[in-house]
C-alpha cells in the first residue's frame, strides 16, 4: 500500500505490506513524522485521509470499504491522542451511551451494554458526572470505555496515553493488555512510551519514513535494530542497555530480564563510578519560604510550608504525583497565585517588590502545561515577531518552521516554538511545566540539550515534570514534591538510588549490583569496566 | 416514595407550565393570590430556611411593581388622594398587587424550576422533541465551560510570558482581543478532532436512538393524570367566563358562582400538589424511621 497525500509529493506511506491475525497485540513505533497515524487511519475507513491511495487494507477476509457503514463504525474502534477533544457530551453516561445511539440499538439493549462497560471499568461511582471533572486519565478511560461498548473486533489506538501521567498511562496500558488477554481482542497501538507498552505486545512494528523496517516479535526487532540510535532511544530501558553493550541473542525488555541480563552475563565487582560532587553557586535564584496557598477560603492547602532553594545556573527537576501542588507552586512562584502566608523571592528580592510586571521583563517566564495556550498567530514567524525574538539568536534551529502554524507543529516542535517565544524577553529564571508531555525519545534528547544549553548560558531553569527518566538525564538537583511541599531533595543519582519505587528504570535494574546508576550510559559504563563472566 | 424533583422531566415540565400558564393568561385574582401563595410555599418546602436573600429580594420587587402601577395608571373610579395634582385610585392599587402577585408568583415557581431542571434533564426534554437538537445542546453545553478554562489557561500563559508588559487598560484590552481570536482557531482545531471521534463512532450513520436515565413510573403517571384533569378544569372554568375580572373603571366581575368555585379548587389542588408530593415523602421518611 502506499499513499501520498495531497498537497505533498513524496508518499507518505510507501510499500507498506502487513498482517496482524486476530488476537494480536501489535505495537507500532517510530519517530514523530514516520508516517504511523496516517497508516493507523488507514485502517479506520471514517478517519481515512483524503489522498492518492494504491493498494488495500483487507479487514475479516472483506476490502474495507465493502464493509457496511454501522458494521465499519463498530467492528473497528479507535481511540486518539487527546483525552478531551474526543469527548462529545456533557455527561459520563451519555457518552458511554453515544456510539450506540448512532447505530440506533433499542434503549433497552443500551442500558445494558453501558451497564455492562461501567461495571467492567469501575466506572460506576463517576457514573452520573459531568466529563469536565474527570482527571486526564480517567476522560482518557471513558474514551476507551465509549468505544468498547460498540463491542469492537479490532482496536486502534494512537498515542492513547501521551497525555497521561506515568501511573494513568502504567494503568490504561495494564487495561489494554487484560482486554487482549481476557477476550482475545485485537488491538494495535501506536506509542511513544515504550517502556511498558514493548512488553505487553505479542508484536512490534517500526516505522521509518513512510516504511515498515521490522515487523517481528519485540526481543527480535530490537536484537535486529543496532547501529538505529535514533530508534533505539525510544524502547524499553533494558533494551537499550542491551544494546549499547552490543549484547548477543534476543534482547531483554522488562525491568526483571534487565536484571537478569547483567547478573549472568556481567562480573559485577566494582559497584561504584567515581562521580564528582557537584557544585552550586551561593546565590539563590528562587527561593519559598514556607509558603501556603489555598484556592479558597473553605478549601485544604495545596501548598503546606513549602520550603524550596534553587541556586542560580542550575537545573532543578520538580518530581511527584498527580495533585501533589506541584504546578500549583510554580504558579505561584511566577505570580499568577497569591500565597495566603509565606514569602516568595526571585533573585533574593520579593515577589511583592516587582511592580508593574517588571518580574516578567528579563527576569521570570513560564512555559505552561499546554503549551498551545502559548501561541496567538498564524505561523511561527509571526509568533517569533510578535515577541520580539530572533530565530537566529536562538540556542537550537527552528528556521525550518517559521511559515508553518503553530498548531500543525509535532509536541517536540511546539515545545521549542514555545521556548523561542519565551527566550525572546531573556529571562534570568524559566519555569517549564512538564515540558516532555507528549514527546517522543528524540525530541526529548533535544529538549534535555536547549536545556543544558540554556543552563551554560546562565539562565537558572525549574522543571515541573512526571519523567523520571527525563530528569535523570537532565536535572542537576532533583526534588520530590508530596502533600504540598518538598520532601526529599538532591542530585539526581542520589535522590533516585534513594527511592525504590519512584525511580528511574535503571535504578531498579541495577540495584544490589551497582550503587548510584540512573541512566542507561552509566550503567553501560559500569558493565564494560566490570567485564564480561567468562564462560 | 420520591421527591417531586425526581420525577419524570417530562411530568416536572407539564406541571410547571401548566400552573405559570394558568395564572399568566388568567388575570383573575384568586389564581393570582394562590400562584403566589403555592409558588412561595413549594419553595420554602424545597428550601427551608435558606435562600433568605431571594426571598427579599421578590418582596423588594413584588413592592415595586404593586406601587408603581397606581403612580403612573390614574384610571379608576375611587381616588384615594390626589399627588402631585394627579389622583391615586384604589383600582390602579389593586391592579398593581395583583400583576404584581402575578410576575412574583410566576417567578417563584420559575425560580424552583431552574432548581429542578439540570442541564441534563432539559437535554432529556429537547430529546424527545428532536435528538439532534439535543446532541448539538449536549456538545454547547460541554463547549462553554471548556471556552471558559481555555481562555483562563491561555491569559495566564500569556501573562506569565510577558505578553502583558504595559500595566495599563489599552494593553490588557488588546492582549485579550488576540487571545479571543486565537481561541476561536484553538475552537475550530477542537472541533476537528471531536467531529473525528463522532465519526468513528458511527455518528451519521443512520436513525439514532436517545438514550435516558429516566422511566415513567406508576407515581409519574398519577401525577401526569392529576395534572391534566385539574388543568382541563381551570380550563373549563376560564372558557366559562368564570375567571373574567375587571379592575377599570371599577371592580366588576362576572360568570356563575359554580363554575367559579370549580375552577378555583381545580387549580387551588393543582399549585398544592408538589406539596403534597414532598409532604407524603416526608411522613414516609419518618414513619420509617420510628420502624427502624
Amino acid at each position: 500500500m502506499t499513499f501520498t497525500y495531497p498537497t505533498s509529493a513524496a508518499p507518505a506511506l510507501e510499500g507498506i505490506g502487513m498482517t496482524i491475525e486476530k488476537g494480536e497485540f501489535a505495537v507500532l513505533c517510530g519517530a514523530t513524522g514516520s508516517g504511523k497515524s496516517t497508516l493507523l487511519r488507514m485502517f479506520k475507513r471514517e478517519l481515512t485521509p483524503l489522498g492518492s491511495l494504491s493498494g488495500w487494507v483487507m479487514f475479516s477476509g472483506r476490502p474495507l470499504e465493502e464493509l457496511d457503514d454501522r458494521t465499519s463504525a463498530s467492528a473497528i474502534g479507535f481511540v486518539m491522542q487527546h483525552p478531551e477533544q474526543q469527548i462529545v457530551t456533557d455527561k459520563v453516561w451519555h457518552e458511554i451511551a453515544f456510539g450506540l445511539e448512532n447505530l440506533h440499538v433499542p434503549k433497552d439493549d443500551i442500558a445494558r451494554r453501558v451497564a455492562e462497560m461501567a461495571s467492567y471499568f469501575g466506572i460506576g461511582p463517576w457514573y452520573d458526572k459531568d466529563v469536565s471533572e474527570l482527571s486526564g486519565g480517567q476522560k482518557q478511560l471513558l474514551n476507551l470505555t465509549a468505544v468498547l461498548v460498540m463491542q469492537p473486533e479490532l482496536l486502534i489506538l494512537d498515542e492513547p496515553t501521551a497525555q497521561l501521567d506515568p501511573i494513568a498511562a502504567a494503568d490504561f496500558i495494564a487495561t489494554l493488555k487484560r482486554l487482549n488477554q481476557d477476550f482475545g481482542l485485537t488491538i494495535i497501538i501506536a506509542e511513544h512510551r515504550l517502556e511498558d507498552v514493548i512488553p505487553a505486545g505479542d508484536r512490534l512494528i517500526v516505522m521509518d519514513k513512510g516504511r515498515i523496517i521490522a515487523n517481528d516479535r519485540p526481543d527480535k526487532v530490537i536484537a535486529g535494530l543496532r547501529g538505529r540510535a535514533d530508534i533505539l532511544c525510544g524502547m524499553p530501558a533494558a533494551s537499550r542497555l542491551f544494546a549499547e553493550l552490543d549484547g548477543e541473542g534476543s534482547s531483554p525488555l522488562t525491568v526483571r530480564e534487565g536484571r537478569r541480563y547483567i547478573e549472568s552475563t556481567y562480573k559485577n565487582d566494582i559497584r561504584k563510578a567515581e562521580t564528582a560532587e557537584p557544585e552550586h553557586s551561593d546565590e539563590t535564584a528562587l527561593e519559598f519560604r514556607e509558603v501556603f496557598f489555598r484556592y479558597s477560603r473553605e478549601s485544604r492547602d495545596i501548598l503546606k510550608a513549602l520550603d524550596l532553594k534553587v541556586y542560580k545556573g542550575e537545573i532543578f527537576c520538580i518530581l511527584g504525583g498527580n495533585g501533589s501542588g506541584k504546578t500549583t507552586s510554580l504558579s505561584t512562584a511566577a505570580g499568577l497565585l497569591k500565597p495566603y502566608s509565606g514569602t516568595i523571592k526571585v533573585f533574593g528580592k520579593k515577589l511583592k517588590e516587582y511592580r508593574n510586571r517588571s518580574l516578567y521583563r528579563n527576569c521570570l517566564a513560564m512555559l505552561p502545561q499546554d503549551v498551545q495556550t502559548v501561541f496567538l498567530k498564524n505561523t511561527v514567524r509571526e509568533e517569533l515577531r510578535d515577541s520580539g525574538a530572533d530565530p537566529e539568536k536562538l540556542p537550537f534551529d527552528i528556521t525550518h518552521l517559521l511559515d508553518k502554524h503553530p498548531y500543525d507543529l509535532s509536541g517536540g516542535e511546539q515545545q521549542l516554538t514555545a521556548l523561542a517565544k519565551v527566550l525572546a524577553a531573556e529571562p534570568e529564571l524559566l519555569l517549564l511545566d512538564e515540558p516532555t508531555k507528549g514527546l517522543d525519545a528524540g525530541a526529548k534528547l533535544n529538549i534535555i540539550g536547549v536545556l543544558k544549553k540554556l543552563r551554560s548560558n546562565g539562565v537558572t531553569v525549574v522543571v515541573v515534570t512526571h519523567d523520571v527518566e527525563f530528569s535523570a538525564l537532565c536535572a542537576d538537583r532533583c526534588g520530590m514534591f508530596f502533600d504540598g511541599r518538598i520532601v526529599s531533595s538532591g542530585t539526581p543519582e542520589r535522590f533516585f538510588s534513594e527511592s525504590s519505587f519512584y525511580t528511574t528504570a535503571v535504578s531498579r535494574m541495577t540495584r544490589g549490583f551497582y550503587d548510584n546508576t540512573v541512566t542507561v550510559e552509566a550503567a553501560a559504563e559500569l558493565c564494560r569496566k566490570n567485564g564480561r563472566r567468562l564462560s | 416514595m420520591r421527591s417531586f424533583s425526581e420525577y419524570d422531566p417530562k411530568v416536572v415540565a407539564l406541571y410547571f407550565f401548566s400552573v405559570t400558564g394558568l395564572a399568566m393568561f388568567c388575570s383573575y385574582p384568586a389564581i393570582t393570590a394562590m400562584t403566589l401563595g403555592g409558588g412561595v410555599l413549594y419553595y420554602i418546602v424545597r428550601n427551608r430556611r435558606k435562600r433568605i436573600k431571594s426571598h427579599l429580594f421578590f418582596f423588594l420587587l413584588f413592592l415595586a411593581l404593586a406601587l408603581i402601577n397606581p403612580l403612573i395608571s390614574h384610571n379608576g373610579a375611587t381616588v384615594l388622594f390626589v399627588m402631585n395634582d394627579n389622583p391615586v385610585t384604589l383600582e390602579a392599587l389593586l391592579y398593581g398587587i395583583n400583576s404584581a402577585a402575578m410576575v412574583v408568583g410566576v417567578l417563584y415557581w420559575f425560580r424552583s424550576f431552574t432548581e429542578i431542571m439540570t442541564s441534563e434533564k432539559l437535554l432529556y426534554l429537547t430529546g424527545t422533541l428532536s435528538p439532534k437538537l439535543s446532541l448539538v445542546l449536549s456538545m454547547a453545553l460541554r463547549f462553554v465551560p471548556l471556552f471558559r478554562r481555555q481562555s483562563a489557561k491561555v491569559s495566564d500563559a500569556q501573562k506569565a510570558m510577558g505578553l502583558f508588559k504595559e500595566d495599563n487598560v489599552i494593553d490588557d484590552v488588546r492582549s485579550n482581543m488576540r487571545i479571543f481570536s486565537v481561541l476561536i482557531t484553538w475552537a475550530l482545531e477542537n472541533g476537528i478532532i471531536t467531529a473525528d471521534s463522532m465519526a468513528a463512532r458511527g455518528f451519521g450513520t443512520g436513525r439514532r436512538t436517545q438514550f435516558t436515565n429516566y422511566r415513567m413510573r406508576r407515581w409519574d403517571y398519577l401525577f401526569l393524570a392529576a395534572d391534566i384533569v385539574l388543568m382541563t378544569l381551570c380550563i373549563w372554568a376560564a372558557a366559562s367566563g368564570a375567571y373574567t375580572f375587571e379592575f377599570y373603571p371599577m371592580i366588576r366581575y362576572r360568570g356563575s358562582a359554580e363554575h367559579k368555585i370549580i375552577g378555583e379548587a381545580a387549580y387551588g389542588i393543582l399549585v398544592l400538589l408538589p406539596v403534597i408530593v414532598e409532604l407524603e415523602v416526608n411522613i414516609r421518611w419518618k414513619y420509617l424511621k420510628s420502624k427502624i
